[in-house]
């Protein structure tokens, strides 16, 4: 039997290789992913351990968060470090993640890409892990002096001896660069743009006190770090801790594999898709090759093969179809990881070119999902196989195995798709622990239940899409009705692959139409200022990015404006959770800012150690107004407060203080977001042009209208629109590959009718113009289903999601009928190839083929 | 050989050779076959199987060109024709009736007979068309599904096909190969009165000699080519020039 399967499988091999075509598109995805996060982890890892590599014993803030890195702490605390028995030698630093170096047009250097640190320097070789290579310059010695990353340097095209501008505590200060530094051999830490003054000038450039953010400590010979960090925690003060160098190492690579991890399960939600999709296609083409096998089969059966050696035999064909693939698929994955990363490295994330890296995980994943697919979906047409009668090599209607009854279909079919829509609606509507998973799932079941409903509209569909054809095209367009009419469930299945990609694209666009409409309202009622000014240097995706202390105060010297309102965010420990506490100015905010708060909340604010909460969280917790809560600051500690008011719930925070309350107990960097008005009689775009020049002075900071905003979100939505589209092409191509195959097992099985066409007279042209439009039948039914299933499912996540501020929803429409016109042409391309081989069909061949 | 004007002659074949592989592998399907035939009259080709019978049809109808040697429709040499014009020719001037798979099963019995008239964008003459269906006996048939008719029915629809456009010439490969003695008499019969009332021409290639003495001469193929032929045939004198050929 496995001989067998073998010659079949090179016996089929056009039509098995676009089902290898499905699989090694699904399985390159998925190990594209693998190889691109495994290879980037290593990067960090070596990485890491270069930086840490003489580093034994790390003192720092003890918040046990990444932002604890730039938490100052008294500099006494150094010498109490350097005098502990078994240190060898130590460098005290401060650090800071709010600087920007502007370059020399005044644009911040890294742009949107990876982050400016600021250090100051280490005069420990062996600790630091910077360096300054021979030619390169010499390490800053005093005020007015900065070093900065090869890379960085050479981006901005900036050389020893120029002026610098960085822009940080102080705003905008010019510096002499001295030094370039690289990391061993590299000349950038993964494209960040590094910066480094001598440590007093740092401390003023930062705007810390006789402080220190951090000391590493390098062990005598012989001593053993864990015993040193026991040794130097006796001496540390509270709220700074001593962990071992690897200790942080450690700490560090998690976080980065944690980031790394949330790209790797979105890029496999995608590729899981288009496996979904595969299995379609896979299926599908077994099915059809086995009808079309049907003689051959009913022969072995009838010299004596059992029904099971029949079905082993297609199942070893999958095994076989499956293995192919998924080898081929690992090496495109290959590609593809390469592909991500030259993507990466043209958005300036500096990744280097070092060799990829292949775990054998990758390869068994990889291997497991290919073949467990083909395999999976090919037993359905296996069992069929099986079934086949021995009298069906003597007689064509023997092989009609009885079909299930119409009624059959739509009992099943609406029992799963309702199975689906179950548990979509749980996953929605219900409060469940991981409502992801229920929704993914019920969506998969939910397209599954309708692929087997689709059978039933295949002919009235295909009646109504093809109505124009036999006007439009004559004798061509009619067969190419009558045959997507002919079989309905091979039509159907064909148009369930596309209708699948389909349906998350329309999803995608009805979503982010939605959320468009809703953000222009939320814009404009939560925003009454004028003008917005942010800083563009926005890395943490949760505490928003910092503009210069000095900036509001620049502003408030311009006439043109009126109010000048500030907010400062910051994150703090309120009971057990980190909440992001956002700081605003009582006394102008309600000008600037419609926080909805109850009467006299805002005012009360500007009592110490007061706070107003959003209306939710007081609810879900079971306070009430004029109950203290415990606020847990970095750099304070616990600090009770008292509840003055509320608000309604905004997407910031559910936490608002006073400014002074903010400055009292958060180191105050710099303003997130400030608000303008224009005053009386400027209009808002003088107001703009006239702030203009002490914008462009920091650099770093973007001032925009109420319209700017919302202009910026929906350019921000339609980039996200864009990633997730072209995430989805590769199910669409697998789905559109799909028609070709089917298409191609067709006009393979009509080979008699098609000579007999072109005998009576049908001219090549007619011919594919025939298979194309039936092409375009096929791929307009699976768009349409797709389209209905992409905006019933837009519907309720958005109405699932009204509560979180998506109050509009919206459906594409223009977006959508685009859909189903490229979805139409998708059909012209999927029938190039089957119309081209039908056409070239030797008219003899056909009509003397048995 | 009968003397005839060119302008009687419907088709022709001069010196046909028809090679199939090449070397030592080569087969001579037809070997220099001549043949003509005549406008209006019913022509049957016999011969021992593989003497190239179907092969000269299929060179004459235009569907597979000679190796070498001439085939003409009228006086149109088909080797000159690029395939677009061949296509065109057979729409216009040649029907076909095959020994089976004559139909398109998605197509009903009427759009079947219509097809070439469909594909050529013509609507048929209504008079024309009537006349056949009714000497057929297909009226009430006209919208079933070929998959809903009997074989016999089948070729008679074949036949309608192939008169409809009022050919130059209709070809025939063993009509009624696949029907029983009632349903290919029947069919025959209206090949032949089709000859007789509309001076249709038809040729038909046929194993059988009760089959081929419905048509006004037979010609004889060996070894591809042309060796014998009989006018007025009756299945008796074809069974005996037959057992004479293969001796
Ligand atoms: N495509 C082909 N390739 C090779 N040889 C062929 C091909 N078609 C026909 N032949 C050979 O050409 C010869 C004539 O074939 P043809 O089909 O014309 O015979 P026939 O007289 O119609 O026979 P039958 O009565 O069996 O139908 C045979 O020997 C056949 O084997
Ligand atoms: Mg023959």
């Amino acid at each position: 039997m496995i001989r067998t399967a073998f010659k079949s499988v090179f016996a089929h091999k056009v039509r098995l290789l676009l089902t290898g075509v499905a699989i090694v598109l699904g399985v390159s995805l998925v190990a594209g992913t693998f190889i691109f996060t495994d290879t980037i982890n290593a990067q960090f890892d070596s990485l890491l351990g270069d930086i840490y590599e003489g580093t034994d014993v790390s003192v720092r803030s003890a918040g046990g968060d990444f932002s604890a890195a730039t938490e100052p702490f008294p500099a006494s605390v150094y010498d109490d470090v350097v005098a502990v028995d078994g240190v060898m030698a130590a460098d005290g630093g401060v650090s800071s993640i709010s600087a920007q170096v502007l370059d020399s047009d005044g644009n911040p250097i890294g742009g949107q890409g990876p982050p400016t640190l600021g250090f100051s320097w280490g005069d420990t070789p062996t600790l630091n892990p910077m360096q300054i290579k021979d030619g390169n310059g010499r390490p800053p010695a005093g005020p007015g002096e900065v070093t900065i990353d090869i890379n960085s340097a050479r981006n901005a095209d900036l050389e020893l001896g120029d002026m610098v501008t960085v822009v940080a505590f102080n705003g905008p200060e010019d510096f002499l660069l001295v030094g370039l530094t690289s990391f061993g051999d590299a000349d950038s830490l993964l494209g960040a743009t590094l910066i480094s003054f001598e440590l007093e000038e740092a401390r003023n450039v930062f705007g810390y006190g006789d402080e220190l953010t951090g000391i590493v400590v390098q062990a005598e010979a012989g001593v053993d770090a864990a015993d040193l960090t026991a040794a130097i925690s006796q001496v540390l003060p509270e709220g700074v801790e001593a962990v071992t160098g690897e200790t942080e190492q450690n700490e560090q690579a998690a976080e980065i594999s944690e980031g790394l991890s949330f790209l790797s399960i979105g890029l496999l939600a995608f590729a899981g898709v288009s496996i979904f999709v595969g299995g379609f296609i896979i299926q599908n083409t077994f099915r059809i090759i086995i009808a079309q096998r049907t003689r051959e089969l009913a022969l072995l059966r009838a010299l004596g093969a059992t029904g099971r050696q029949v079905r082993s035999m297609v199942i070893i064909e999958a095994l076989i179809v499956g293995v192919v693939g998924s080898v081929v698929g690992i090496a495109f994955g290959f590609l593809l990881a390469l592909g991500i990363r030259a993507l990466m490295n043209a958005v300036g994330l500096g990744l280097t070119q070092s060799g990829m890296v292949l775990l054998p995980r990758t390869v068994v994943i990889g291997m497991a999902v290919g073949v467990i697919l083909t395999v999976a979906s090919s037993l359905l047409p296996a069992r069929k196989a099986s079934r086949i009668p021995p009298i069906a090599a003597l007689r064509e209607d023997a092989s009609r195995t009885p079909r299930r009854s119409l009624r059959t279909r739509a009992i099943v079919g609406a029992a799963v798709t309702g199975t689906g829509v179950a548990l979509l609606v749980i996953g929605l509507f219900l409060s469940v622990s991981n409502p992801l998973l229920y929704v993914a799932l019920g969506a998969a079941i939910g397209f599954i239940g309708v692929s087997i409903l689709a059978p039933l509209a295949a002919r009235p569909l295909a009646d109504i899409i093809g109505w124009p054809m036999p006007k439009l095209f004559g004798v061509s367009g009619q067969l190419a009705k009558e045959n997507t009419k002919r079989q309905p469930r091979r039509t159907a299945s064909t148009a369930s692959a596309l209708m699948v990609g389909v349906a998350l694209v329309v999803f995608f666009s009805v979503f982010a139409s939605s959320t468009k409409a809703s953000v222009s309202e939320t814009v404009f009622e939560l925003f009454p200022a004028d003008i917005t000014f942010q800083s563009t240097n926005q890395t943490d995706p949760e505490v928003p990015a910092v503009i210069s202390p000095g900036f509001a105060e620049d502003l408030a010297t311009h006439e043109e404006l009126e109010v000048v309102s500030a907010m400062q965010f910051g994150k703090a420990l309120v009971g057990e959770d980190e909440k992001l506490i956002g700081a605003i100015d009582p006394a102008t905010i309600d000008q600037v800012f419609a926080l909805g708060a109850s009467d006299g909340a805002v005012a009360a604010l500007i009592e110490p150690d007061t706070v107003i909460v959003s209306t939710s969280y007081l609810d879900d917790n079971g306070h009430d107004v004029g109950d203290t809560l415990t606020i847990e600051y970095l750099t304070t500690g616990a600090v009770t407060t008292t509840i003055v008011g509320v608000f309604e719930a905004n997407d910031f925070s559910d936490f608002y203080i006073s400014t002074n309350t903010y400055v009292a107990n958060f180191r105050y960097e710099g303003d997130a977001v400030i608000f303008a008005n224009a005053a009386e009689g400027v209009s808002v775009d003088e107001a703009q042009e006239a702030v203009a020049p002490t914008v462009a002075s920091y650099g770093n900071v973007k001032s925009q209208s109420k319209s700017d905003i919302v202009t910026e979100a929906e350019t921000q939505i339609d980039q996200a629109l864009l990633l997730f589209t072209g995430l989805l092409l590769f199910a669409v191509i697998i789905a559109i590959l799909g028609i070709t195959n089917t298409l191609t097992l067709s006009v393979y099985e009509r080979t008699q009718e098609i000579g007999l066409l072109r005998a009576v007279g049908m001219t090549r042209r007619q011919v594919r113009r025939m298979v194309r439009w039936e092409a375009v039948i096929v791929a307009t039914f699976g768009a349409l289903l797709g389209v209905g299933i992409g905006i019933v499912l837009g519907w309720a996540v958005v109405r699932a999601l009204s509560d979180e501020g998506l109050g509009a929803f919206s459906i594409p429409v223009s977006q959508v009928i685009l859909a189903l016109i490229l979805a139409a042409v998708a059909g012209v391309f999927a029938a190039i190839w089957p119309a081209r081989k039908a056409a070239r069909m030797n008219i003899l061949d056909a009509i003397s083929f048995e | 050989m009968t003397t005839q004007t060119i302008t009687d002659i419907a088709a022709r074949m001069d010196n046909g050779v028809k090679t199939y592989g090449e070397g030592d592998a080569a087969v001579h399907a037809l070997n220099g076959a001549t043949a003509e035939f005549g406008r209006g009259r019913f022509t049957a080709i016999m011969g021992p199987s593989g003497s190239g019978k179907s092969t000269m049809l299929h060179c004459l109808a235009g569907l597979d060109t000679l190796t070498s040697g001439a085939a003409y429709i009228g006086d149109v040499d088909l080797a000159t024709l690029k395939d677009k014009d061949l296509t065109l020719l057979r729409r216009e001037r040649v029907g076909f009736i095959f020994q089976s798979f004559n139909l398109i099963p998605t197509l009903d019995a009427q759009e079947n007979i219509v097809l070439p008239l469909t594909i050529a964008g013509e609507k048929p003459d209504t008079d024309w068309y009537s006349q056949i269906i009714e000497i057929l006996g297909l009226s009430d048939r006209l919208d079933h599904l070929p998959a809903e008719l009997s074989g016999g029915q089948q070729q008679r629809v074949a036949a309608a096909r192939a008169l409809v456009s009022r050919p130059a010439i209709i070809f025939a490969d063993e009509p009624s190969g696949n029907l029983d003695s009632k349903s290919g008499a029947e069919l025959l019969a209206f090949m032949r009165r089709a000859v007789k009332e509309f001076e249709q021409t038809i040729v038909m290639v046929t194993h059988d000699p009760n089959t081929a003495a419905y048509a006004d001469r037979v010609i004889f193929l060996e070894d591809g080519v042309f060796v014998d032929e009989m006018h007025d045939p009756t299945p008796d004198a074809i069974l005996d020039r037959l057992k004479r050929l293969g001796a």
